[in-house]
């Protein structure tokens, strides 16, 4: 069990972490929010890459900020934007990942490294320079040299970020192969990363907590209350100043618009199943955040 | 479309800061080289103006190849800048022509590199009308210096530079490459330019150099100090070639930069990396299973066993990169040029010893290998970083004094791997060069201490790295700091104890190894490696892991993480530093004084402000010596124990005795009859006694005296603190003891030999005009040869030192013989000798010759085995000319006894010659056609014994002349006839190069032959020129028979001693009529020729004999102490002649076909003759007999 209390970064005047509290238990944990809401700041922190200004954290009754050692041997992450260095092969790298996880006797390392590139299906191309390497194998790279030394606190931050679709299922498929004793803290911009794969999450916004629980209670609280319609181009902007417009996607180059609203908005508003996205923007409208286009 | 990116491009570099600190650093640097001393870059010395056109050239010459680096930032980045920020793209994509793109970029740069040029020159002329400027050295404001300095210089280069870096920029897109490429040429260009240092590669060294800055300096190599201030080179003959070769060089350059110019990326290098590998087929999506779980252990060697792997790592990706392969390969090529050219004496070279190996590895790695560990620190320290896997690894459960040691650890690899493999190669060249020797215990020991200041360099540049936490600013603090030092060093501040990483230069000398050296060295290195380590400890506190904090947080977590075990750590290292410190303070400020070298000038000041006021005071002279020396090695210690006769030889009493001895050595005064002692100052080494008696006119006394000099502890240099008095280097030494009475022994009245003779240094400190020689004219003067207290004495000394060494001293062994473990040996001198004698003990190889039953003896280190034999039979030809031609040797031996290369120099002594190490016995004289120096420098010194030791001058003018020019003469003569005159021609080549271009560099004036003060330049060049001409012009045999005849005269007399105007007497006597003008041109005028062909034709004629005609110039000129000038009328013999070659053959197959002196009495003429063959050369003065200010233009190939 990870419990995060009373959370607070600055960066100058900037308040990236305000008062954040979360408990996170095994199994995936999904972290949702916009670009800038403090996510990295929130992970970062969790990884001992930076100390808070106010607030604990511990992780099974270890406190991360007074014992970086022992959570460090117990973590496994992937940063968001990792890089590789491109003239390495990826043996080697993972390799060298491996004695910095403290696999430092060469045969338990070389059975770690070999478990982890089979496991991230990288183990063919295992020879080949890491700069010749797709965005996609990349982080599966990245995974896999944050699995290393199986962690029991595994941390991705934005992993799917700039993956094409069938690169970013089989990244997920990756992190829900982790064991269910872990946590994963899955840091994402992205819906539907969540929605597929968290049974927990929170939404993070601004450097506050908006909402955290299950998916699919978020979801049930809005059972009945999200409306859809196609408008035209020309009304969208009335739209938006009449009703808590959700989020406005194009279907055929026509606005379709969600509306939360505990009764029908007006005629031709139709009913709809509310989904993760509606909860997201919903929490975001509520506080304040975010533009209703996606 | 031009003018907008010229536009746009100017506005960015004049916001940005870069161009501007750039001029700031270059504009400061000037200034500084203008207004003061301490920065001497530009020439400015002695009579030559601190804006001199010479200096002003000389500085725009040398930031011309400095801009190399600006121009890196200034013109190639612009070009690179889009790629790197990603905006190339957007330039690209819109319909710009890619020629408006290059060169607006290219030329705003350019502009911009302009500015900092003209920003130069703008301190410089501030400079030179600072106030504290010094009105005498500061010449009327000239503007055509710097404009002739642009045009003919910095624009041109700035051309070329821009034109070279262009090309590299846009054909391979990469900083790093165009920096490389910019290291190349620079290293090319030293590499060139020390290759083509011997005067055999004047030509070519001309046009190689595409800075120009080598072909401006050859021109002004012969200007006097006149020239210097006043003139500006002609633009023409080689120079201008050279500007028109690297012009049109550059013109390709600019077309073929255009050419390859793609705006398009360049995506071939990547796509071909991914054709050859397959693309590897998208696996299934499936839900992956854990991985079988393996176990870690977390014990006390988890974190050393990862920092064993992190180093390997860091430093395999650095040994295994091209960058570092390539920055290896200059340093190698660096290496062995300067391994090859570096001791080269008169084109000659030398065996490739291990001990020059290693100075030849020093030199050429001390600024390469710093500068590539200040580069590779901020790499390594940054790497993680820069690959964006910083987080990962910061995460991951290693101690965070993992990373940061291994990385220095890689460095010091770095470090390493240069100083192997550079060993490496030495070895390989060893033995390319056939020196079988190897010493590879040496190498291995001198590798590893000489890593140390590099690896200390590494620690620095680490903690600059990691302090600053920018790759960038610590590259530009460490840059700050580097230039600090060297400008702390010219301001006199010297201490090691505040020079990072200082320590005694660890000159290793086949003789005496790494000797007194080591230990102060030792006790330098371990302060500044402690001092590192604290370094070390500090980084590890301001570490960054993770996001840095801000400035505030970062100090705090520093502070606070030092209170723990590392603030201990530091603790501790600090009281080490600090003790270290305090031993070190100890042995080179209390045991000893430590002097830098301006305290050393302002005691020279003292010594002459408070004394020189005895300089006439008359004392009694030595007429005999007598002493007991006590010579112990291991402990660099003397024991002087000795006995003055002294005698009254003025015309009244003396009441005063000025015992002086210079400072170093304890002078105890045992005995001097009833006297008191009135002052004694010890620092200057100047006492006065007071005789209760006078001493009468023709009276004696005796005075007895002991000296006691130990080498107590260590000096800040591992040298004996200098008294500026010119005494040898290092006199006490484990192996090869060398000192002479001068130094250690006491000497009667004021010593003029220790003033200051700098004339700006003497004007600091307001001591008025340089002290000057005597008149020639001054009879009273001739009381004295130079040493002021004797005229000649009678010698004897018992010399001991330990059991294995051999001792010894002027005179002959009476008796050797060893007690209590100590070799002593007896000498004693026949006949009275010059009153200058000298000690050397060391473990020798004696080598044993003879002449005609006379014993010639060599002494030697046992490494040094290849010369000795040329020596001898050296001695053997010059004891034969000189005795068959001037008078009989007055000894019955001649011993040559090698010291230690701490000084270099050879000097005669009574039948004893002390050679140093590094001059001769390591000179490889293996081609026929080489410069037998050894031959030279032997027949030189055994000629003293008739040039000093028979006949010396008084202690007037052109003293030297008698002593030096004279040996000049008489080892030419012997040379001549071993080697030929052909090897003369090209030795006196040299001697006429170092006369013209040393001239010019004259600090007081220049005098005539026959009145020389001590200047080298002229009793050894010009004497040697003026001799030979002499010789060459009344005949060997005349001019031996007049130096018989003064010899026969003057040999060994008492005062009043002869001088130069009596030598020219009696050649004179034996010289003809029509050629006493030349004597009085050649001796007591300073007179300069330019003599060259201007057009040469043959004809065949009828009977196969070929009519050749020759034009030609010639020019005479009588130059005054400073360089002005007036012309002489010609009236000269001079040899014209005719030369053939076989078809396509070089000089050496050259064959005179008409030779004759001609008189030549007009500036402009033709000269017809008639020769046998088909001539390929014509010349006048064609072997440069006369002293001829270009004398490449006196030879021309017929037409």
């Amino acid at each position: 069990m990870l419990s995060i209390r009373n959370l607070s970064k600055n960066y100058g005047d900037v308040q990236a972490l305000r008062e954040v509290s979360l408990e996170v238990p095994p199994g995936m944990f999904g972290l949702l929010g916009p670009n800038g809401a403090g996510k990295s700041s929130l992970m970062r922190t969790i990884a001992t890459l930076q100390d808070p200004d106010s607030g604990t954290i511990t992780f099974d009754g270890i406190d991360v900020a007074t014992d970086k050692d022992r959570i460090r041997r117990t973590l496994g992450y992937l940063p968001q934007d990792f890089g590789v260095y491109p003239k390495v092969s990826a043996q080697d790298m993972l390799d060298h990942f491996a004695v910095l996880k403290g696999y430092v006797q060469r045969k338990q390392r070389a059975e770690a490294v070999e478990a982890l590139l089979h496991q991230v299906n990288l183990w063919d191309v295992r020879k080949r320079k890491l700069g010749t390497f797709s965005g996609g194998m990349r982080q599966r790279f990245g995974i896999a040299q944050a699995l290393l030394g199986n962690p029991r606190l595994v941390i991705v931050d934005e992993p799917t970020a700039g993956l094409d679709p069938e690169e970013r299922n089989r990244f997920l498929n990756l992190l829900a192969g982790i064991g269910e004793q872990v946590i994963v803290i899955l840091s994402t911009h992205i819906v539907e990363d969540v929605a597929d794969l968290c049974p927990r999450m929170a939404i993070i916004s601004r450097g506050q907590v908006l909402m955290s629980g299950e998916p699919r209670e978020a979801i049930g609280t809005l059972r009945d209350r999200v409306w859809s319609k196609l408008v035209s181009k020309a009304a969208l902007i009335e739209y938006q100043q009449r009703f808590t417009v959700l989020s406005t996607r194009l279907i055929g180059g026509q606005p379709l618009i969600h509306v939360y609203s505990d009764a029908r908005p007006e005629a031709g508003f139709e009913p709809v199943a509310a989904g993760l996205e509606d909860v997201y923007f919903r929490q975001l409208r509520a506080h304040g955040g975010g533009a209703a286009h996606t | 479309m031009l003018r907008e990116f010229l536009r746009f491009e100017l506005r960015y570099q004049l916001r940005s800061p870069v161009a501007w600190l750039i001029a700031l650093l270059f504009g400061l640097l000037a200034f500084g080289g203008m207004v003061s001393d301490e920065i001497q870059i530009g020439g400015a010395i002695g009579n030559i103006n601190r804006n001199a056109p010479f200096v002003i050239l000389n500085y725009l010459a040398i930031f011309s190849v400095l801009g190399l680096l600006a121009a890196i930032l200034l013109v190639a980045w612009p070009l690179l800048r889009d790629a790197d920020l990603r905006t190339d793209e957007l330039f690209f994509s819109t319909p710009v022509r890619k020629g408006s793109y290059l060169w607006g970029r290219a030329l705003g740069g350019a502009i911009a590199t302009l500015g900092v040029y003209a920003v130069v020159a703008l301190f410089m002329i501030v400079g030179s009308l600072w106030p504290s400027q010094d009105p005498n050295r500061i010449g009327p404001f000239m503007a055509g210096p710097y404009l002739w300095a642009f045009g003919v210089l910095v624009v041109p280069n700035l051309i070329f530079v821009g034109a070279f870096l262009c090309l590299l920029a846009v054909t391979t897109r990469r900083l790093l490459v165009v920096f490389l490429g910019a290291m190349g040429l620079l290293v090319a260009f030293l590499l060139a330019g020390s290759l083509t240092s011997d005067l055999q590669y004047d030509t070519i060294a001309r046009l190689i150099d595409p800075f120009g800055g080598r072909a401006v300096g050859r021109v002004m190599r012969y200007w006097s100090a006149t020239e210097r201030n006043t003139l500006l080179p002609d633009l023409s003959g080689l120079l201008l070639l050279n500007r028109a070769i690297w012009l049109g060089v550059s013109a390709a350059m600019l077309a073929a930069a255009h050419i390859l110019f793609r705006t398009y990326r360049s995506g071939g290098r990547r796509k071909r990396a991914a054709s050859t590998t397959p693309a590897v087929a998208a696996p299934p999506a499936q839900i992956a299973a854990p991985a079988a779980i393996v176990a870690r252990t977390f014990n006390s060697t988890t974190g050393l066993r990862q920092f064993v792997h992190q180093l390997r790592f860091d430093a395999v990706s650095v040994l295994k990169s091209l960058p570092f392969l390539i920055l290896l390969g200059f340093g190698l090529i660096n290496l062995l040029t300067s391994a090859r050219v570096s001791n080269r004496l008169f084109g000659t070279e030398v065996h490739p010893v291990t001990a020059l190996m290693l100075e030849a590895m020093r030199g050429s790695y001390q600024f390469l290998l710093a500068l590539i560990v200040a580069y590779y620190a901020g790499e390594v320290i940054w790497r993680e970083r820069d690959a964006r896997i910083a987080e990962a690894t910061d995460a991951a459960p290693v101690p965070s004094w993992v990373p940061l040691l291994a990385k220095t650890g890689a460095l010091f690899a770095v470090v390493l791997a240069f100083l192997f493999i550079g060993s490496a190669a030495s070895i390989v060249h060893q033995l390319w060069m056939g020196h079988t020797y190897l010493e590879i215990g040496l190498y291995l020991r001198a590798m590893l201490l000489d890593a140390v200041p590099f690896m200390l360099t590494a620690v620095a540049a680490v903690f600059l790295q990691v302090l600053s936490n920018q790759k960038f600013i610590g590259y530009a603090l460490f840059i700050v700091v580097f230039l600090l030092q060297v400008v702390l060093q010219s301001l006199h501040f010297e201490h090691n104890l505040y020079t990072f990483a200082g320590s005694p230069t660890l000159t290793y000398s086949d003789m005496n190894g790494f000797g007194h050296l080591l230990q102060p060295w030792a006790w330098f290195n371990a302060y500044w490696s402690v001092f590192a380590a604290m370094l070390l400890v500090i980084a590890a506190a301001f570490w960054i892991r993770g996001v840095a904090p801000t400035r505030r947080g970062r100090w705090g977590h520093a502070l606070r993480s030092l209170r723990g075990p590392q603030g201990a750590l530091l603790g501790a290292l600090t009281v080490a530093f600090i003790a270290i410190g305090i031993w070190i303070f100890y042995n080179t400020n209390v045991l000893n004084d430590y002097l830098a070298s301006d305290v050393v000038l302002d005691r020279q000041a003292h010594y002459e402000k408070a004394y020189r006021k005895y300089k006439n005071a008359p004392q009694p002279h030595i007429t005999d010596v007598y002493a007991d020396v006590d010579i112990y090695p291991a402990e660099r210690r003397v024991e002087i124990r000795g006995r003055y006769q002294l005698m009254n030889k003025t015309a009244a009493p003396i009441r005063d005795l000025h015992v002086t001895l210079l400072p170093g050595s304890e002078l105890r005064v045992t005995s001097i009859g009833s006297a008191k002692l009135l002052s004694d100052d010890r620092e200057a080494g100047f006492r006065v006694y007071r005789l209760d008696q006078p001493l009468q006119p023709g009276g004696t006394m005796e005075l007895r005296f002991e000296v006691l000099r130990a080498e107590r502890g260590f000096t800040n240099t591992g040298m004996p603190p200098s008294s500026g008095g010119g005494d040898v280097r290092s006199p006490l030494n484990y192996n090869g003891t060398f000192f002479n009475s001068q130094s250690m022994f006491p000497h009667l009245g004021y010593n003029e030999g220790g003033q200051i003779l700098d004339r700006n240094e003497r004007r600091k400190r307001g001591l008025g005009d340089v002290p000057r020689a005597a008149k020639l004219e001054d009879e009273s003067a001739r009381g004295s040869m130079g040493f002021p207290d004797a005229d000649w004495i009678n010698f004897e000394t018992v010399v001991s030192t330990s059991a294995d060494q051999t001792a010894l001293a002027p005179g002959y062994l009476q008796k050797e013989w060893t007690k209590d473990g100590r070799h002593y040996f007896h000498y004693k001198m026949d006949r009275p000798m010059l009153p200058f004698f000298c000690y050397l003990s060391a473990r020798y190889q004696v080598k044993r010759g003879e002449w005609h039953g006379m014993p010639i003896e060599v002494y030697y280190d046992p490494k040094h085995p290849y010369n000795i034999d040329r020596m001898i039979e050296a001695t053997r030809k010059s004891l034969d000319y000189y005795t068959a031609n001037f008078s009989p040797y007055q000894h019955h031996q001649v011993r040559i006894l090698e010291f230690p290369r701490y000084a270099r120099f050879a000097q005669s002594f009574a039948n004893t010659i002390p050679f140093s190490e590094s001059i001769g016995f390591v000179a490889d004289i293996g081609d026929p056609g080489d410069i037998d120096y050894v031959f030279y420098v032997t027949a030189h010194e055994v000629a003293h014994q008739w040039w000093a030791h028979q006949v010396i001058g008084a202690d007037v003018q052109g003293s030297s002349m008698i002593t030096e020019s004279l040996s000049q003469y008489s080892a030419l003569m012997v040379m001549e006839k071993q080697y030929g005159r052909e090897q003369m021609r090209r030795f006196l080549k040299y001697e006429l190069d170092r006369y013209l271009a040393d001239r010019g560099g004259e600090l007081i004036e220049e005098l005539p032959l026959m009145r020389v003060e001590n200047q080298d330049y002229i009793h050894y060049r010009k004497g040697s020129l003026v001799f030979y001409r002499l010789r060459e012009e009344i005949g060997e045999e005349n001019l031996n028979r007049a130096l018989a005849a003064f010899i026969r005269d003057k040999a060994f007399q008492q005062p009043p001693y002869t001088t130069t105007i009596e030598m020219l007497d009696y050649t004179r006597a034996q010289t003809p009529p029509e050629k006493q003008k030349l004597i009085e041109e050649l001796f007591a005028k300073i007179v300069l020729y330019d003599t060259k062909v201007t057009a040469a034709t043959a004809k065949p004629r009828a009977d196969g004999k070929f009519d050749v005609s020759i034009e030609y110039e010639a020019q005479k000129v009588e130059a005054d102490g400073v360089g002005r000038e007036k012309p002489l009328a010609v009236d000269d013999w001079m040899e014209v002649g005719v030369f053939a070659r076989q078809q396509g053959e070089g000089e050496h197959t050259e064959r005179a076909l008409y030779l004759k002196p001609q008189h030549i009495t007009q500036n402009k003429g033709k000269v017809e003759v008639v020769v046998d063959a088909a001539p390929f050369e014509v010349g006048v003065d064609p072997y440069n007999k006369l002293i001829d200010r270009n004398p490449d233009d006196n030879r021309k190939r017929v037409q």
